[in-house]
């Protein structure tokens, strides 16, 4: 499977917080991880009608520490509920951790990338390369990927699956007996 | 290559030298988690069909957060971790009276070596560094460690501090502790692992190095441990005996940054609301009225701050209309605190102590504040609702500075009791 996104370009400006910005505060403290009850307040902070305007597909562009705060896994999921990808300049750790364990595919550390991008652009990104194309302006940038054995999860869907399978694999390695 | 401690040890138990940004999957010598995280552990295994640990030999679990259950539903959960500890086989289980805070006991009774890798559950599982032990935390993925053995970290840098200097009449390690994350950049300790060292060591006993590695972590830090020396393994000969080896970061060994840092401070410091790195020297909120106080949490419920807490109440009273909680670390500190009669001054004062654990800190279970209230006290965080009410102010402080501030109802420059 190839972890490519082609879409719009939705461009927000550095420390987005995960709290507020990305996700209202409540569904953290609930615990809730429902994609189909999360997706209707993704990015709702910074853009009311975010949800409604974003495709399966497209790319949320950003500046420093995005999703920063206290590392909630909400936010994260509100854009993985909406199928999109991040590319961002850098992220707090907490939050890149529940990027990976949500499944969203990202390119976390992109110096620069939201002075050369526009809302709207045309964007094709390929998540596993690091390859990131402007269609809009016919241009294309090579950013760091992340390391394989995270890219492995996220295309699994998730740290849940991830580990579904991890210890299916076990079981069926030991024998294992339930 | 030379390595630093955090490189040393992840390079251990990976059985290959690691590198900074690597993801690993790292099998521990111990995992722990405490007693409010248990029911759910349990649950994300049942999900996942997972009926036997990976090494249910490895895993501690302290009742520290709520030792002495407060109501009904507390009991019974309670009750279902006993169930559950029994029904995997856990090795190292500390129910309520036998052990204390999970972040300090481990330590006292030799479970804890330098060298050690520990994963958990609890943010400040980083105490251990004070004897050259590297604490993680991780969130859900302890229960991929319970059941597969590891989870993925990235192999972090380390930030190096050489500690110089003395510390003033009245100004002590907490103070030194909470005025360094003020000033150090948060980008620049993000999962970094702090690495203590310099000649300021000889004057830090293992008591105050654990207070030294509790506080980076609410700036980022990923880990903070110190190195050992001639401290540490006097301190821990008796409980390791031949088990006990040196940990120190290789000459040349690569640093994001290497800091120095004076414990020469002016004055004691406040971390003020609503952040614990929103520090200021106490003149700054000096006459701050108070309802409540508390000594303990894993930053400081050691006998060197019941040592300070109790050299500043001795032959005091606590102010009416303030109340004065104090909650030793571990059982054994209670046990030490009472021979040496320190316990006598707190009930003196008019203190009222609490079961060996985190005491109010732990989310304000214990020991609530009222909307309105203000407190000082020696925790770990202040954000709003950290001890129940949210519009409640939290200052952080030493035991002494607490301690001050409890006999004259507010915020009170610890210089002014102490002769």
């Amino acid at each position: 499977m190839r972890l490519t996104y082609r879409g719009r370009c939705w461009k927000f400006g550095d420390n987005v917080g995960v709290d507020g910005d990305m996700m209202p505060l409540d569904f953290a403290l609930q615990r809730e991880t429902r994609l189909e009850v999360l997706a209707p307040h993704a990015m709702t902070g910074l853009d009311p009608d975010f949800p409604k305007k974003v495709k399966a597909g497209d790319i949320v562009v950003a500046g420093k520490r995005f999703a920063q705060g206290n590392p909630h896994i909400q936010g994260l999921l509100g854009l993985v509920a909406h199928r999109v990808g991040l590319v961002c300049e850098s992220i707090p750790r907490g939050s890149l951790r529940n990027a990976v364990n949500a499944g969203l595919p990202l390119l976390p550390s992109c110096p620069g990338i939201s002075s050369i991008v526009q809302t709207g652009d045309q964007l094709e990104v390929d998540f596993e390369s690091g390859d990131l194309r402007n269609v809009t302006q016919d241009w294309i940038r090579v950013f760091e990927p992340l390391p394989r054995a995270l890219l492995d999860i996220i295309v699994r869907g998730g740290w849940e699956a991830a580990v579904e399978a991890r210890v299916a694999m076990m079981k069926s390695r030991r024998g294992y007996t339930s | 290559m030379p390595q630093t401690i955090a490189e040393k040890i992840l390079s251990r138990v990976t059985g290959r030298p690691v590198r900074p940004g690597e993801i690993i999957y790292p099998e521990p010598d111990l995992v722990t988690t405490h007693d409010w995280y248990v029911v759910n552990f349990d649950a994300a295994l049942r999900k996942l069909g997972v009926e036997r640990l990976y090494a249910p030999e490895k895993v501690l679990i302290s009742t520290d957060h709520e030792p002495v259950a407060l109501s009904r539903q507390a009991a019974e959960r309670q009750r279902a971790v006993r169930e559950i500890v029994s029904r995997y086989g856990i090795a190292h289980f500390y129910d309520v009276g036998r052990g204390g805070h999970g972040h300090i006991f481990p330590m006292e009774r030799g479970l804890i070596a330098p060298g050690m890798l520990v994963l958990a559950y609890d943010p400040h599982v980083t105490n251990y560094g004070a004897v050259g032990c590297l604490g993680i935390a991780l969130v859900i993925e302890i229960s991929e460690v319970l059941a597969c053995g590891s989870a993925w970290i990235r192999v972090p840098q380390t930030v190096r501090i050489d500690l110089h200097g003395e510390l003033q009449r009245g100004v002590t390690v907490r103070d030194a502790a909470q005025r360094m994350i003020a000033e150090l950049d948060p980008d620049l300790v993000d999962y970094t692992v702090v690495e203590f060292g310099g000649p300021a060591l000889a004057h830090i006993d293992i008591d105050r190095r654990m207070t030294f590695c509790n506080t980076p972590v609410e700036i980022g830090a990923k880990s903070v441990v110190f190195e050992t020396d001639e401290r540490t393994e006097s301190w821990l000969r008796p409980r390791l005996g031949e088990r006990f080896r040196h940990i120190r970061s290789d000459e040349g060994a690569h640093y994001k940054a290497a800091i120095d840092y004076s414990l020469a401070l002016a004055e004691p410091q406040v971390a003020a609301p609503p952040t614990p790195d929103n520090v200021l020297g106490v003149s700054a909120v000096a006459g701050t009225k108070i309802d409540y106080a508390f000594i303990g949490s894993c930053a400081n419920s050691s006998l060197a701050d019941l040592r300070d807490a109790a050299e500043v109440l001795r032959g005091h009273r606590v102010q009416e209309g303030v109340r004065l909680i104090v909650t030793p670390g571990t059982q054994q500190i209670a046990a030490e605190a009472a021979a040496e009669g320190l316990i006598g001054v707190f009930i003196d004062a008019g203190a009222t102590l609490t079961a060996p654990g985190c005491g109010p800190c732990a989310g304000g279970r214990i020991g609530p504040l009222a909307p309105g209230e203000v407190s000082i006290n020696t925790g770990t965080r202040n954000d709003p609702g950290r001890l129940g009410a949210r519009d409640a102010d939290i200052y952080l402080a030493s035991p002494f500075t607490v301690a001050a501030s409890a006999i004259t109802g507010r915020i009170t420059d610890p210089r002014e009791i102490l002769q």
